[in-house]
């Protein structure tokens, strides 16, 4: 069996809530270095504010009202909003969907580069600007000298999402957020930046925690996926177990979701009846129920927990000696 | 970039010209100005003959014509009051008024954009409240009413400071205030619009993800992404404190443009009203073309695309 390094990151028990309804409720996965974590859920599933949890960077109308992050031995939690300032960037980055948005359309990407170094580094500015240059040979970004003078919209977003690569790792940070960095890309891209990343993972050791819907981005670039529905982990294991083997009906018909070239044309795409229950529809019992085919009055009463299927591996369902139904619904 | 500044510039150029026709045509409409000058009693030889003198029996356009020709021999007629070029008598005012615009424009930007920038990033506070409270009875309060209430409390009653005239500079402070009221509310309201649009952003999250508190990011990145729109207001502003000084003017009895408009409508000198209202439009679309030009230093989006 492998062993299991110490995690880097581990989120326990994290709860979110907005206006009373628990958004994200009890979310639990840990990081080891050096590794990717995936987050994968429809829209509205808590992915997201999950992250921004994870640098105490919730929207005003979401608060966090339970559970803890560690990031090596410290409690990001705990911490005075002055030290999860000195944290965020430094010791825990994050990059979003829109990389243009991003940066601060009316200042040169080079100059933002460095200031995010010296917002941690008591440097000279010129050293930072060297480091800057330094970060966008890096992250591959062609003739780094003539780029570091160019502003934001100069840019394709391909380049702006290797700008804001460039501004989360020049601090050298631990952990490295990834809110879909793919989504608003071309696909070949896509394919260019989940490269660069994994580069980087595999040189600094930077563990990652990307968010995605895409299960392509998942079977390219993560060693763990967690999968998400109505802000709790329905299943969560080492990627080509989850792919092999989902132990979870959402996971499998997710799965069978995806279109394979296998497919006869224009078949029509397989989809999973029904919608995502708002907070306010959580019931006690497990939230895929309405849409699960195996759903029984047990699944309808009763929140199965994540039971252990052992190496890494577990799912939050009380049928799963029944998948076998599910992938005839699903074919 | 050269392109966007000659564009501008042939804009302002088209702009006044638009004036200048507007200012004749309005002129020609309200009748025929040799009745405005004569006596009541004044017989029709004599009307006949002051026409001709002042050349008003002429085809309109050979009229417009000449009117352009001694535009640009920077001759705007002779104040038919006072018998001197009306160009001189606006000339010996505009210093009061620019002083007191000045004043106003301080008070209005000095005041209004600090106070826009609290009530944006301190929203639900207290501070924001009372600020709200005083920006909209700048902007509610008619500019005749808390000027006269600023003479009552601060000249009348506390005897702080003189009511009227020019005579020293702590006098130029009532009007000053009272003058930038309005402007000092538009530029709170405008400067907060502009902060909490620019707040909802992707990059001041991606600031504060970086570690920036919010205050850094407000004043490393906000403020310049804001202050575009509120330049746009500030061109406005400018040349609205002009055409506000009318009133003010004539209710501190301060020496300016303002006050000598009046004078001039109340005693039918209408080329110094001419030559005011000339130099007023001209203020305007002058704003105008240096804020086109401020926002090519602000944004190189101008900058470099155009």
């Amino acid at each position: 069996m492998e062993i299991h390094p110490r995690p880097l990151l581990s989120v326990e028990g994290l709860t979110v809530e907005i206006a009373g309804a628990n958004v994200v409720d009890g979310i639990s996965f840990s990081v080891a270095p050096g590794k990717v974590m995936a987050l994968v859920g429809e829209s509205g599933c808590g992915k997201s504010l999950t992250c921004y949890a994870m640098l105490g960077l919730l929207p005003p109308a979401a608060r966090r009202s339970g559970g803890h992050i560690r990031l090596d031995d410290r409690d990001l939690t705990a911490l005075s909003q002055r030290d999860m300032r000195k944290t965020r960037g430094k010791d825990i980055s994050i990059i979003f969907q829109e990389p243009s948005a991003s940066l601060d359309p009316l200042t040169t990407v080079g100059a933002q580069i460095a200031a995010a170094y010296r917002t941690h580094h008591n440097v000279p500015r010129a050293e930072a600007h060297a480091r800057a240059r330094r970060m966008l040979a890096d992250v591959g970004i062609p003739d780094p000298d003539r780029r570091f003078h160019q502003y934001p919209f100069e840019l394709s977003g391909g380049m702006c999402q290797r700008i804001m690569i460039s501004i989360a790792l020049i601090c050298s940070p631990r952990v490295l957020v990834a809110d879909e960095p793919t989504t608003a890309l071309d696909v070949t891209i896509q394919a260019q930046i989940l490269d660069l990343m994994k580069k980087l993972v595999a040189e600094r050791g930077t563990s990652i925690v990307i968010i995605t819907h895409d299960m392509g981005v998942v079977a390219d670039i993560a060693d763990d996926v967690a999968v998400m529905y109505a802000g709790r982990i329905a299943e969560i294991a080492p990627v080509q177990t989850l792919f092999e083997k989902p132990q979870h009906p959402y996971t499998a018909l997710l799965l069978a979701s995806i279109p394979k070239l296998s497919d006869a044309p224009k078949a029509d795409l397989a989809t999973i009846e029904g919608r995502v229950p708002t907070p306010n529809e959580f019931g006690a019992g497990c939230r895929f129920a309405d849409r699960c085919p195996l759903a029984t009055e047990k699944c309808r009463a009763e929140q199965p927990p994540l039971f252990d299927r052992g190496g890494g591996h577990r799912s939050a369902c009380w049928h799963i000696d029944r998948m076998a139904e599910i992938r005839e619904v699903a074919a | 970039m050269l392109n966007y500044t000659v564009q501008r510039l042939i804009q302002a150029l088209v702009a006044i010209f638009g004036v200048l026709t507007i200012v004749f045509v309005i002129m020609h409409l309200s009748g025929d100005p040799t009745l405005l000058l004569v006596p009541q009693d004044a017989s029709a030889e004599m009307i006949a003959e002051l026409r001709h003198q002042l050349g008003f029996d002429r085809p309109i356009w050979v009229q417009y014509i000449d009117y352009l020709h001694g535009l640009t021999q920077l001759d705007f007629g002779m104040s038919v009051v006072q018998r001197v070029p009306a160009l001189d008598i606006v000339a010996s005012r505009l210093p009061y008024t620019i002083q007191l615009a000045a004043g106003a424009l301080m008070v209005a930007i000095g005041i209004g954009i600090p106070s826009g920038i609290i009530m944006a990033t301190m929203r639900g506070s207290a501070i924001e409240r009372i600020l709200a409270a005083i920006v909209v009875t700048g902007q509610s309060v008619p500019t005749f009413l808390s000027a006269i209430l600023l003479i009552f409390i601060f000249g009348v009653t506390l005897r702080w400071l003189p009511t009227s005239g020019a005579s020293e500079l702590r006098a130029m402070i009532m009007p000053s205030i009272a003058l930038g009221a309005l402007s000092m509310s538009t530029f709170a309201r405008m400067s907060r619009i502009a902060i909490i649009d620019e707040l909802g952003k992707d990059y001041v999250r991606a600031g504060l993800a970086r570690g920036l508190s919010l205050g850094q990011t407000v004043f490393r990145h906000v403020l310049r992404n804001a202050s575009i729109p509120v330049i746009t207001i500030a061109a406005l502003e400018i040349g609205n404190l002009l055409a506000g000084a009318v009133i003010i003017e004539t209710v501190f009895a301060w020496p300016g443009i303002g006050q000598l408009a009046i004078q001039s409508i109340q005693s039918r000198d209408f080329l110094v009203v001419q030559v005011i209202v000339l130099l007023i439009s001209f203020v305007y679309v002058l704003t105008s073309v240096l804020a086109d030009l401020v926002y090519v230093v602000v944004d190189p989006r101008i900058r470099l695309v155009r």
